[in-house]
């Protein structure tokens, strides 16, 4: 899950001076409003099943009362959000604080990347909602499956990114700062970890969206709460206007965490780009 | 030269490398020679004649397979601070300003912050980047990365400069701004400089010798003194002669 | 000499795997785990050549390959087409840009109920969310693929008198195949990855199907036999594009220098 690239111009075809600059989101906005437009359109004509597909006019009361009453009775808006959110938080911490170092060990040992690489690919190749069985067998259905569930998907790639991320620093920095007399350890820490971070950052972002994909599934039993749980009891009480509602929430929530990563990444690392010139 | 003046002395040196590759593996072989003390040399050669290779061994990143590299007599075992070293792209640590590169060297041989600020200062007024200290590589052009570079090197107050095709990158106009630069800093700080190039005109433009490698292996194909005064001409028929006679030995 | 490296490198690989089934074995003869819900190496083995004739096998695994095949050939189909016109066609490109970004962040899964409400509790459901898997991120790689050609590359083939569907046809498309492969390659893991959980939520057959009734049924190692099937499919499946898609057709671009 990535946040929104920049909107490209074909750089393909010869450009023409346009008369008025309109602005790219301008373009996406309107067709959105326009989708939106036409959805309520049919839905009042009766073309869309209002149970199929609520129209947007339903869907803002829906929102509202998410909101203020909550659904199931009491459990609103923000419970739901803050239960998907609390659970990602925990997961990914724990993948994080376990993965980092273990990464950096593994990306600066030849001996044990090639002892780890055959068990680290496999790992990561388990599907991790096929392990949800396991985990209910192991803790129950309570919190710590969903916890361990995020933390398996998240741990595998922020491992492989760090150990790529340290394997993949440019020789060439090694070299200059031997020939400028820095021992291993200064080497290590002033050299070879700044280097990897930008490499680090990007699968911890891939790590964060995958969570959140994960988390939808794993809180499709055995809770109520959450963002995910959420549209599964709306599908059981056939009110697929909380369902759709509910994938909206998702989206948002999906749409923040990109942005606050890229906002995080630019504040931490602005000298990041510059990286990839020298790899050759 | 007696042997015994000499700063850096390459000793009978072979270089063996197995990457499967016959033709490529034998990047050196039976290398001899010394270099004076504050002399300025050139090693230049067709594409894998080992340049790099015997740089990189006197820098003490490599090892010689056979045979010894001698620096104030005593043998190169690892790289160090002595031996400074300048790399074709630049390779400044991008997440440190300018100004925090050059003082990377002193920082970790324990030198005060003061101290080694003021020094860092001083290279900086050298190599004529006043105002760009705090800037980030990124957002500095080729030739000032590499005066930062080269500042850098010269930070650890090393003896020996090591500089492989350190212009290679630069554009025409740029690369002969920054030959210039070097001449000036060299003559201000007198150290004893093995520059690797491809161009045999910037050789002869900077070096009071010029070493020839021919490839496959690499050997040692001609030495030859160059005692024009500088600053030199291109155009100069003592240059121009100079040139032919490398060209030839290269080619 | 090059030998001896080549073995230094494999040997210390597989006394990693080696190392790691020892330590699992040990964990589950000496009990540090409840065995009857952390079995053995051996036992799983075991299981898994013994408990289901071959063709009950091939039947699920067939199954959920089907799924995965149908959903993602939907989902490539549409996501390659739509991003090369969207790439191509400026005006559309933006146009198409608002909903896709919109509804990119929700998970595949997420939209489990709607597509039970749509598509009701047959097969349709199941595609629809391995489509989906597939087809956000092979229509954004795709986009990005298009948009990022080097102009040069285009200036070049208009001095040589191309134009219009035959730029996009020889230039284009495959200056942005590249890209378009690293979305199919996520993209099928992503497939994989819903297809799992589609049938582990809702399914008569497959490969989730058959972890899920195991639970019920509490025999763990099929729990684990098929967590390993599941994962070996997905290894194979990936080194398959990987090999084929990028080593060879793509090797112009993702080759060794």
């Amino acid at each position: 899950m990535r946040s929104s690239e920049g909107i490209p111009g074909g750089a393909a075809r010869p450009t023409r001076r346009a008369r008025r600059r309109i602005p790219d989101w301008l373009y996406g906005l309107g067709t959105v409003a326009a989708l939106l437009a036409l959805w309520e359109f049919a839905s009042v004509q009766g073309w869309l099943g209002t149970h199929q597909l609520p129209p947007p006019s339903k869907l803002a009361g829906t929102f509202q009362q998410l909101l203020e009453r909550g659904f199931p009775r009491g459990l609103t808006a923000d419970v739901h959000i803050w239960a998907t959110l609390w659970r990602i938080i925990r997961g990914y911490a724990l993948a994080t604080t376990l993965a980092l170092p273990l990464g950096i060990l593994i990306g600066a040992s030849p001996l044990l990347d090639r002892a780890t690489a055959p068990v680290i690919t496999f790992a990561r190749s388990v599907a991790t909602i096929s392990l949800l069985p396991l985990a209910v067998a192991w803790f129950g259905v309570g919190e710590e499956t969903r916890i361990f569930l995020i933390t398996y998907a998240c741990f595998w790639i922020i491992l492989t990114s760090v150990v790529d991320a340290v394997k993949g620093v440019p020789a060439v920095y090694i070299r200059a700062a031997e020939t400028l007399g820095a021992s291993r350890r200064q080497i290590f820490f002033q050299v070879m970890l700044p280097a990897s971070l930008p490499r680090i950052f990007a699968g911890m972002r891939v790590a964060l969206g995958v969570a959140f994909l994960v988390i939808v599934a794993v809180e499709m039993i055995g809770t109520v709460t959450g963002l995910g749980a959420l549209i599964m009891e709306a599908r059981t009480f056939y009110r697929s206007d909380i369902a759709v509602v509910g994938m909206i929430f998702i989206a948002i929530i999906g749409f923040a965490i990109a942005k606050v990563l890229d906002i995080a990444e630019r504040l931490l690392l602005p000298w990041a780009s510059s990286l990839d010139e020298v790899q050759r | 030269m007696k042997t015994v003046d000499a700063k850096i002395i390459v000793d009978r040196v072979t270089k063996q490398f197995d990457a499967g590759d016959p033709e490529r593996d034998l990047a050196l072989k039976d290398v001899s020679l010394a270099i004076a003390d504050r002399q300025f040399v050139s090693i230049v050669g067709r594409s894998g004649c080992g340049k790099t290779t015997l740089l990189n061994m006197i820098a003490g990143l490599l090892h010689p397979s056979q045979g010894e590299i001698r620096v104030n007599g005593v043998p190169v075992t690892a790289p160090g601070p002595e031996r400074g070293m300048v790399f074709q792209q630049s390779a400044l640590f991008p997440w440190m300003t300018a100004i925090d590169n050059i003082e990377f060297g002193p920082k970790n041989q324990g030198v005060d912050k003061v101290t080694r600020r003021q020094q860092a200062q001083d290279l900086i007024e050298l190599v004529r980047l006043r105002g760009f200290e705090h800037k980030y590589p990124r957002e500095l052009s080729g030739g000032m990365q590499q005066r930062v570079a080269i500042a850098r090197a010269l930070a650890n107050d090393p003896d020996i400069l090591l500089m492989d095709e350190p212009f290679g990158a630069l554009d025409e106009l740029t690369r002969s701004e920054m030959q210039q630069e070097l001449l000036r800093i060299w003559q201000a700080r007198q150290k004893t400089v093995v520059f690797v190039t491809h161009s045999i005109s910037e050789a002869l433009f900077l070096s009071d010798r010029v070493i020839v490698l021919s490839p496959h292996p690499g050997r040692l194909r001609a030495d030859i003194a160059v005692p024009l005064p500088r600053p030199r001409k291109r155009t100069d028929p003592a240059f121009m002669a100079l040139y032919e006679e490398i060209h030839s030995a290269i080619f | 000499m090059n030998a001896q490296r080549w073995q230094h490198g494999l040997w210390v690989s597989w006394l990693g795997v080696i190392v790691v089934l020892i330590v699992w074995q040990a964990v589950n003869s000496f009990e540090i785990v409840n065995p009857r819900i952390f079995p053995g190496p051996v036992s799983v083995l075991e299981t898994a050549l013994t408990r289901f004739p071959l063709e009950t096998l091939l039947g699920h695994i067939s199954a959920s390959l089907m799924r995965v095949a149908a959903g993602f050939a939907l989902g490539a189909g549409l996501g390659i087409t739509l991003g090369i016109l969207a790439g191509w066609y400026r005006i559309f490109g933006k146009m198409l840009w608002g909903p896709i970004e919109i509804l990119r962040p929700i998970p595949p899964l997420a939209w489990i109920p709607i597509a039970l409400i749509w598509f009701g509790l047959g097969e349709s459901s199941k595609i629809f969310i391995i489509f989906l898997g597939a087809f956000f991120p092979i229509i954004t790689n795709t986009y990005k693929g298009m948009a990022t050609i080097d102009p040069m590359l285009i200036r070049a083939a208009q001095t040589m008198g191309v134009r219009g569907l035959k730029m996009l046809a020889q230039i284009a498309i495959p200056a942005a195949l590249p890209d378009i492969a690293i979305g199919i390659r996520v993209g099928w893991s992503l497939s994989f990855g819903s297809l799992v959980a589609a049938e582990i939520l809702a399914a008569q057959e497959g490969l989730g199907y058959m972890i899920m009734y195991a639970r019920e049924l509490g025999e763990i190692n099929v729990i684990v036999y098929g967590i390993i099937l599941i994962g070996v499919l997905n290894l194979a499946t990936d080194f398959l594009i990987y090999e084929f898609l990028f080593k060879r057709r793509l090797r112009w671009h993702f080759g060794q220098r």
